[in-house]
C-alpha cells in the first residue's frame, strides 16, 4: 500500500474490500440459498467451509494438485459434506415438521461437530496452503492488486454466473427457486422435495467449499476457520434475508466497510463497530438492501 | 374413478375428518361444499398425499394412491391449492414450467401452447413475475399450471375465493370447459350456489362429517342447504 494521495488510498481500500467482499459473497449466497428454502439460519455452513478448506489443503499438499484442481476438489468436497449434513441432521427434523428453532440449534451443533472433526485429525495447530499462486501484485496507478485478490474476484464472478444460469434455465434450478417461494406447493407440482432440499444443500455446499479454499489460501488454516460463516450471516441479513442478490450486495458492502474500519481503527475494534452499524442499518431499513421483508421468517 | 373410503384424518389428537366416503366417477364434476373449518382443504390435501390419514383409503381406478404428494401428481391427480399459491417470484412462464415438472419435454411444449391459447392474458404476461398479476389472473395461472401436468383429475380448492363476481363467473365457465376436455373435477367451495350449479354430484361437509349428498340440483333445492348455504348468498346475488 504505497498509495500517496488520498484518492489512491481510497481506491486501494476499495479493491481490497471488494476482493474480501467477493469471498464473503460466496459464503453469504450459499447461506441464503438454504435459508430461502427452509427459512432457518444454517450455521453448519461454517463447518462445511472448514472441512473443505482442509480437503483442498490436503489435495494441494499431498497430491500436489495445482490451483484449479485444488479449487475444484474443495468445492466438490463442500457439496458432498453439505449433502451429508442435510441427510443426517436436517432431514428427520423436516419429516417430523419440527420447529425452526430445532433446525437452528442443530445447525450450530453441526458447526461445532465439524470443527471437532478437524481438531481430532489436525490438532489445534495452524497450517498454511502450499504456494499455489505467485505472490506478486500488479500495480496500476499507485494501486496494487495481488494475484490472490484477482483470484477471489474471478472465482466469485464465475461461480455466480454459473449459479445464475442454473437457477434460471435448469429444471432443478427453477424448482429450487419455486421451493424458496413455497415448499408445499412445489411438492404439489410433482416435485420430490426431499431431492430439491438435498440439491439446495449441495449447491450451497459447493459455494461453501469454494469459499473455504479461498479463505484457506488467504489466511492460515485453523479448525475454527469456518466461523467466518458469521460474515455470510451478517451479509445476508444486510442484504435482506430471502434475496440472493441482496446477500451478495450485503457481502460486498461488508467487505468494503470492514477493510476501511480495519485500516482506520485496527482489527480489534472493527467487529464490534460492524455489529453496531448492522443494527443501526436494520433499524433504518429492516428489509435490507434488496427490500424483501423477512417478518414472517425466523 | 377416484374413490375415498372410510377416511379419518387428524391433526395431532384432534380429528378433522370423520369417516368420509365419496366417489368421483371419471369425467364428472363433483362439488364438496362446506363453511370455514369444515375440513375441505384437509380432504383435498389428504387425497393429494400431503397429509397421511389415520385410517381409510383413497383409490384411483381401484389402485391405492401413493403416500407422497409428488407421486400423486405422477398418478394423474393435481391440486390447484386454496389461495392460488402461484410462485410469486417466478415468471408466469416459469410457473407453467413447474406445473410440467414431470412431463416429457414435447408434452410440456404442446400443453404450454394450449394453456396460452386458453388464457391469452397469461401469454401477454409470460415474462412477468407471477406475484405482480391480479387475483383473477393468478387464479387463471394456478389453473393453467395445474393443467400442465396433463391430469386425469383436478382438485380445486375454493377457486372463487376473493374474486369479483365477474371473474368468479369466468372461473366457473373455465372449470366446465376443462371438464368438457375430459378432466375429472373435484371442486371444494364455500360459494355453494355456483358450486352446486356446475356439479354432477355434490356433498355437504359439516365439521368433518358428510351430512348430505345428491345431484347438484337436488342439493340446491334442499331446504337445509338453502337455509345454511344459499340464504346469505341469495341475498348477496
Ligand atoms: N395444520 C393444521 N393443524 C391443526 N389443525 C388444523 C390444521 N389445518 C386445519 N386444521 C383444523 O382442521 C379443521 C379443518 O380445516 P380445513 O382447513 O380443512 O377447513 P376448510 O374447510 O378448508 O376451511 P376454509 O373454508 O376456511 O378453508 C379446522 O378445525 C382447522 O382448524
Ligand atoms: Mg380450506
Amino acid at each position: 500500500m504505497e498509495g500517496t494521495s488520498t484518492f489512491s488510498f481510497v481506491v486501494q481500500q476499495m479493491v481490497n474490500g471488494i476482493s474480501l467482499g467477493a469471498v464473503y459473497a460466496l459464503i453469504a449466497v450459499g447461506f441464503a440459498l438454504v435459508f430461502n428454502v427452509l427459512k432457518f439460519s444454517n450455521f453448519s455452513h461454517g463447518g462445511v467451509i472448514g472441512i473443505s478448506a482442509y480437503v483442498g489443503f490436503l489435495g494441494a499438499l499431498h497430491l500436489h494438485l495445482p490451483l484449479l484442481p485444488t479449487l475444484l476438489l474443495g468445492t466438490l468436497a463442500g457439496g458432498v459434506v453439505a449433502s451429508v449434513v442435510e441427510f443426517l441432521a436436517f432431514r428427520s427434523i423436516r419429516k417430523k415438521r419440527g420447529q425452526l428453532v430445532y433446525f437452528f440449534v442443530t445447525s450450530v451443533t453441526m458447526l461445532m461437530l465439524l470443527e471437532q472433526v478437524l481438531v481430532i485429525f489436525f490438532g489445534a495447530s495452524f497450517f498454511t496452503y502450499p504456494q499455489l499462486i505467485r505472490t506478486t501484485s500488479f500495480t496500476v496507478g499507485g494501486v496494487s492488486i495481488s494475484i490472490l485478490y484477482i483470484l477471489m474476484m474471478v472465482c466469485a464472478a464465475v461461480a455466480f454466473a454459473v449459479l445464475a444460469w442454473a437457477l434460471r434455465y435448469t429444471k432443478v434450478g427453477i424448482a429450487i427457486r419455486a421451493a424458496s417461494n413455497d415448499l408445499t406447493t412445489t411438492n404439489l407440482m410433482g416435485v420430490n422435495v426431499d431431492f430439491i432440499v438435498l440439491a439446495t444443500f449441495f449447491v450451497s455446499g459447493l459455494l461453501a467449499g469454494l469459499s473455504g479454499v479461498l479463505l484457506g489460501m488467504a489466511y492460515t488454516l485453523y479448525p475454527q476457520i469456518g466461523q467466518l460463516v458469521v460474515k455470510g450471516f451478517i451479509a445476508s441479513v444486510l442484504g435482506g434475508l430471502g434475496s440472493l442478490t441482496g446477500a451478495a450486495m450485503g457481502a460486498l458492502a461488508l467487505g468494503i466497510v470492514e477493510v476501511f474500519l480495519i485500516t482506520v481503527m485496527g482489527a480489534g475494534l472493527s467487529p464490534a463497530v460492524i455489529f453496531v452499524l448492522m443494527v443501526v442499518f436494520l433499524l433504518v431499513r429492516p428489509q435490507g438492501f434488496a427490500g424483501v421483508s423477512f417478518k414472517e421468517k425466523a | 374413478m377416484l374413490a375415498v373410503k372410510d377416511l379419518h384424518v387428524a391433526y395431532g389428537r384432534i380429528e378433522a375428518l370423520h369417516d368420509i366416503s365419496l366417489s368421483v366417477p371419471g369425467g364428472k364434476i363433483i362439488s364438496v361444499i362446506g363453511s370455514n373449518g369444515a375440513g375441505k382443504t384437509t380432504l383435498l390435501n389428504t387425497i393429494s398425499g400431503l397429509i397421511r390419514p389415520r385410517s381409510g383409503q383413497v383409490t384411483l381406478d381401484g389402485r391405492p394412491l401413493p403416500a407422497a404428494a409428488h407421486l400423486t401428481v405422477a398418478a394423474g391427480i393435481v391440486q390447484v391449492p386454496e389461495g392460488r399459491k402461484v410462485f410469486s417470484s417466478l415468471t408466469v412462464d416459469e410457473n407453467l414450467t413447474m406445473g410440467a415438472y414431470l412431463s416429457r419435454r414435447a408434452d410440456a411444449a404442446r400443453t404450454r401452447q394450449e394453456v396460452y391459447a386458453m388464457f391469452p392474458i397469461l401469454k401477454q404476461r409470460a415474462g412477468q413475475a407471477a406475484g405482480t398479476l391480479s387475483g383473477g389472473e393468478q387464479q387463471m395461472l394456478a389453473i393453467g399450471r395445474g393443467l400442465m401436468s396433463l391430469p386425469k383429475v383436478m382438485l380445486l380448492d375454493e377457486p372463487s375465493l376473493g374474486l369479483a363476481p365477474k371473474i368468479v363467473k369466468q372461473v366457473f365457465e373455465l372449470i366446465q370447459e376443462i371438464n368438457r376436455r375430459g378432466v375429472t373435477i373435484v371442486l371444494v367451495e364455500q360459494n355453494a350456489r355456483k358450486a352446486l350449479a356446475v356439479a354432477d354430484h355434490a356433498y355437504v361437509l359439516e365439521n368433518g362429517h358428510i351430512v348430505l349428498e345428491g345431484t347438484g340440483a337436488e342439493l340446491a333445492s334442499n331446504p337445509r342447504v338453502e337455509a345454511a348455504y344459499l340464504g346469505v348468498q341469495a341475498a348477496e346475488a
